[in-house]
Protein backbone atom coordinates (compact mmCIF):
# COMPACT_ATOMS: atom_id res chain seq x y z
CA UNK A 1 0.00 0.00 0.00
CA UNK A 2 1.39 3.38 -0.96
CA UNK A 3 1.73 5.96 1.77
CA UNK A 4 -0.58 8.94 1.17
CA UNK A 5 1.29 11.99 -0.08
CA UNK A 6 2.27 14.49 2.60
CA UNK A 7 1.41 17.54 0.46
CA UNK A 8 -1.10 20.03 1.78
CA UNK A 9 -4.51 18.46 2.30
CA UNK A 10 -6.41 18.97 -0.95
CA UNK A 11 -9.73 19.06 0.87
CA UNK A 12 -8.61 21.79 3.26
CA UNK A 13 -7.08 23.79 0.41
CA UNK A 14 -10.33 23.56 -1.55
CA UNK A 15 -12.32 24.45 1.55
CA UNK A 16 -10.15 27.50 2.26
CA UNK A 17 -10.61 28.71 -1.32
CA UNK A 18 -14.38 28.33 -0.97
CA UNK A 19 -14.39 30.16 2.39
CA UNK A 20 -12.45 33.07 0.90
CA UNK A 21 -14.79 33.20 -2.10
CA UNK A 22 -17.81 33.13 0.23
CA UNK A 23 -16.24 35.84 2.40
CA UNK A 24 -15.76 38.08 -0.67
CA UNK A 25 -19.35 37.55 -1.83
CA UNK A 26 -20.68 38.19 1.69
CA UNK A 27 -18.69 41.42 1.78
CA UNK A 28 -19.98 42.43 -1.67
CA UNK A 29 -23.55 41.71 -0.58
CA UNK A 30 -23.09 43.78 2.61
CA UNK A 31 -21.77 46.68 0.52
CA UNK A 32 -24.61 46.33 -2.02
CA UNK A 33 -27.16 46.24 0.83
CA UNK A 34 -25.64 49.32 2.45
CA UNK A 35 -25.76 51.08 -0.92
CA UNK A 36 -29.42 50.11 -1.33
CA UNK A 37 -30.34 51.27 2.20
CA UNK A 38 -28.30 54.47 2.48
CA UNK A 39 -27.82 55.43 -1.19
CA UNK A 40 -31.26 57.01 -1.76
CA UNK A 41 -30.79 59.36 1.20
CA UNK A 42 -27.09 60.14 1.11
CA UNK A 43 -25.91 59.60 -2.47
CA UNK A 44 -28.59 60.24 -5.06
CA UNK A 45 -31.32 62.20 -3.22
CA UNK A 46 -34.10 59.65 -3.79
CA UNK A 47 -33.69 59.46 -7.58
CA UNK A 48 -35.93 56.48 -8.42
CA UNK A 49 -33.78 55.07 -11.25
CA UNK A 50 -30.72 54.77 -9.03
CA UNK A 51 -32.77 53.23 -6.22
CA UNK A 52 -34.17 50.58 -8.57
CA UNK A 53 -30.66 49.90 -9.89
CA UNK A 54 -29.33 49.57 -6.34
CA UNK A 55 -32.10 47.09 -5.47
CA UNK A 56 -31.37 45.11 -8.65
CA UNK A 57 -27.67 45.08 -7.81
CA UNK A 58 -28.38 43.92 -4.26
CA UNK A 59 -30.61 41.09 -5.49
CA UNK A 60 -28.07 40.05 -8.15
CA UNK A 61 -25.17 39.98 -5.68
CA UNK A 62 -27.43 38.17 -3.19
CA UNK A 63 -28.16 35.45 -5.74
CA UNK A 64 -24.43 35.14 -6.44
CA UNK A 65 -23.79 34.80 -2.70
CA UNK A 66 -26.40 32.06 -2.41
CA UNK A 67 -24.81 30.11 -5.29
CA UNK A 68 -21.33 30.47 -3.80
CA UNK A 69 -22.68 29.35 -0.42
CA UNK A 70 -24.30 26.35 -2.10
CA UNK A 71 -20.99 25.35 -3.66
CA UNK A 72 -19.23 25.87 -0.32
CA UNK A 73 -21.69 23.50 1.37
CA UNK A 74 -21.48 20.95 -1.45
CA UNK A 75 -17.68 20.84 -1.20
CA UNK A 76 -17.62 20.29 2.56
CA UNK A 77 -16.90 16.83 3.89
CA UNK A 78 -19.69 15.01 5.68
CA UNK A 79 -18.75 16.04 9.23
CA UNK A 80 -18.42 19.72 8.33
CA UNK A 81 -21.69 19.53 6.42
CA UNK A 82 -23.36 18.01 9.49
CA UNK A 83 -22.04 20.87 11.65
CA UNK A 84 -23.35 23.42 9.12
CA UNK A 85 -26.71 21.66 8.86
CA UNK A 86 -27.11 21.62 12.65
CA UNK A 87 -26.21 25.32 12.82
CA UNK A 88 -28.65 26.22 10.05
CA UNK A 89 -31.42 24.16 11.68
CA UNK A 90 -30.92 25.85 15.05
CA UNK A 91 -30.75 29.27 13.39
CA UNK A 92 -33.96 28.67 11.44
CA UNK A 93 -35.71 27.48 14.60
CA UNK A 94 -34.54 30.43 16.67
CA UNK A 95 -35.52 32.81 13.85
CA UNK A 96 -39.03 31.39 13.73
CA UNK A 97 -39.50 31.06 17.47
CA UNK A 98 -38.15 34.53 18.22
CA UNK A 99 -39.48 36.28 15.11
CA UNK A 100 -43.19 35.58 15.50
CA UNK A 101 -43.51 36.66 19.17
CA UNK A 102 -41.26 39.67 18.48
CA UNK A 103 -43.66 40.81 15.75
CA UNK A 104 -46.73 40.18 17.97
CA UNK A 105 -45.18 42.12 20.86
CA UNK A 106 -44.61 45.03 18.49
CA UNK A 107 -48.14 44.83 17.04
CA UNK A 108 -49.71 45.07 20.49
CA UNK A 109 -47.24 47.74 21.66
CA UNK A 110 -45.89 45.54 24.44
CA UNK A 111 -42.33 46.53 23.59
CA UNK A 112 -41.47 50.23 23.53
CA UNK A 113 -39.63 50.04 20.18
CA UNK A 114 -40.33 48.96 16.61
CA UNK A 115 -39.61 45.28 15.83
CA UNK A 116 -36.94 45.94 13.24
CA UNK A 117 -35.99 43.08 10.90
CA UNK A 118 -32.34 43.98 11.57
CA UNK A 119 -32.74 42.81 15.19
CA UNK A 120 -33.89 39.42 13.96
CA UNK A 121 -31.01 39.22 11.46
CA UNK A 122 -28.51 40.00 14.21
CA UNK A 123 -30.06 37.36 16.49
CA UNK A 124 -29.96 34.77 13.68
CA UNK A 125 -26.35 35.66 12.81
CA UNK A 126 -25.25 35.30 16.44
CA UNK A 127 -27.19 32.04 16.80
CA UNK A 128 -25.51 30.64 13.68
CA UNK A 129 -22.05 31.72 14.85
CA UNK A 130 -22.47 30.25 18.34
CA UNK A 131 -23.99 26.96 17.15
CA UNK A 132 -21.31 26.64 14.47
CA UNK A 133 -18.51 27.20 16.99
CA UNK A 134 -20.16 24.71 19.35
CA UNK A 135 -20.37 22.11 16.56
CA UNK A 136 -16.69 22.57 15.69
CA UNK A 137 -15.75 22.31 19.37
CA UNK A 138 -17.89 19.21 19.84
CA UNK A 139 -16.13 17.28 17.09
CA UNK A 140 -12.67 18.76 17.60
CA UNK B 1 -19.90 2.18 16.00
CA UNK B 2 -16.30 1.25 16.74
CA UNK B 3 -13.44 1.23 14.28
CA UNK B 4 -9.78 0.31 13.88
CA UNK B 5 -8.84 3.39 11.92
CA UNK B 6 -6.35 4.67 14.46
CA UNK B 7 -4.61 1.29 14.73
CA UNK B 8 -4.46 0.82 10.96
CA UNK B 9 -3.12 4.34 10.52
CA UNK B 10 -0.50 3.83 13.23
CA UNK B 11 0.59 0.51 11.66
CA UNK B 12 1.36 2.40 8.47
CA UNK B 13 2.95 5.31 10.31
CA UNK B 14 0.54 7.81 8.78
CA UNK B 15 -0.49 11.05 10.40
CA UNK B 16 -4.15 12.08 10.68
CA UNK B 17 -3.45 14.75 8.08
CA UNK B 18 -2.10 12.17 5.62
CA UNK B 19 -5.08 9.90 6.14
CA UNK B 20 -7.43 12.88 5.79
CA UNK B 21 -5.75 13.77 2.51
CA UNK B 22 -6.05 10.23 1.21
CA UNK B 23 -9.75 10.11 2.13
CA UNK B 24 -10.38 13.68 0.89
CA UNK B 25 -11.79 14.87 4.21
CA UNK B 26 -10.62 17.27 6.90
CA UNK B 27 -8.22 16.20 9.64
CA UNK B 28 -10.98 17.02 12.13
CA UNK B 29 -13.21 14.44 10.46
CA UNK B 30 -10.54 11.73 10.73
CA UNK B 31 -10.06 12.60 14.39
CA UNK B 32 -13.82 12.56 15.07
CA UNK B 33 -14.13 9.12 13.43
CA UNK B 34 -11.12 7.71 15.27
CA UNK B 35 -12.44 8.90 18.63
CA UNK B 36 -15.92 7.55 17.90
CA UNK B 37 -17.59 10.97 17.94
CA UNK B 38 -18.74 10.66 14.35
CA UNK B 39 -19.78 7.69 12.24
CA UNK B 40 -18.76 7.92 8.58
CA UNK B 41 -21.18 7.49 5.70
CA UNK B 42 -21.09 4.29 3.67
CA UNK B 43 -19.17 5.93 0.76
CA UNK B 44 -16.50 7.22 3.15
CA UNK B 45 -16.30 3.82 4.87
CA UNK B 46 -15.81 2.23 1.43
CA UNK B 47 -13.04 4.71 0.63
CA UNK B 48 -11.31 3.83 3.91
CA UNK B 49 -11.69 0.12 3.20
CA UNK B 50 -10.25 0.56 -0.30
CA UNK B 51 -7.36 2.62 1.06
CA UNK B 52 -6.39 -0.04 3.60
CA UNK B 53 -7.12 -2.92 1.23
CA UNK B 54 -9.65 -4.40 3.65
CA UNK B 55 -13.37 -4.99 3.88
CA UNK B 56 -15.56 -2.45 5.67
CA UNK B 57 -16.48 -4.87 8.44
CA UNK B 58 -12.79 -5.46 9.15
CA UNK B 59 -12.45 -1.75 9.97
CA UNK B 60 -15.85 -0.76 11.34
CA UNK B 61 -18.05 -2.80 13.61
CA UNK B 62 -21.08 -2.31 15.82
CA UNK B 63 -20.52 -3.61 19.39
CA UNK B 64 -24.29 -3.84 19.94
CA UNK B 65 -24.62 -6.12 16.91
CA UNK B 66 -21.63 -8.19 18.05
CA UNK B 67 -23.30 -8.67 21.45
CA UNK B 68 -26.69 -9.52 19.95
CA UNK B 69 -25.39 -11.86 17.23
CA UNK B 70 -21.87 -13.04 18.19
CA UNK B 71 -21.92 -15.61 15.39
CA UNK B 72 -22.14 -12.84 12.78
CA UNK B 73 -18.96 -11.24 14.06
CA UNK B 74 -17.18 -14.58 14.12
CA UNK B 75 -18.26 -15.34 10.55
CA UNK B 76 -17.11 -11.94 9.35
CA UNK B 77 -13.71 -12.37 10.96
CA UNK B 78 -13.45 -15.82 9.43
CA UNK B 79 -14.26 -14.35 6.01
CA UNK B 80 -17.47 -16.32 5.54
Amino acid sequence: MNQPKSRENAYELRSRTNVLRLFRWNGAWAVATALMVFGPKFLWKNALVFTVLAVALDVAVGIGMILVNKKYLADLDELQRKVQLNSMGITLGVGLIAGAPFSVLDSYHVIPFHADIASLLILMSLTFAVSNLYGRWRYR
Amino acid sequence: MKNRLKVLRAERDWTQAQLADALDVSRQTVNAIETGKFDPSLPLAFRAARLFGMRIEEIFHDPALDAACPSVGTEIKAGR
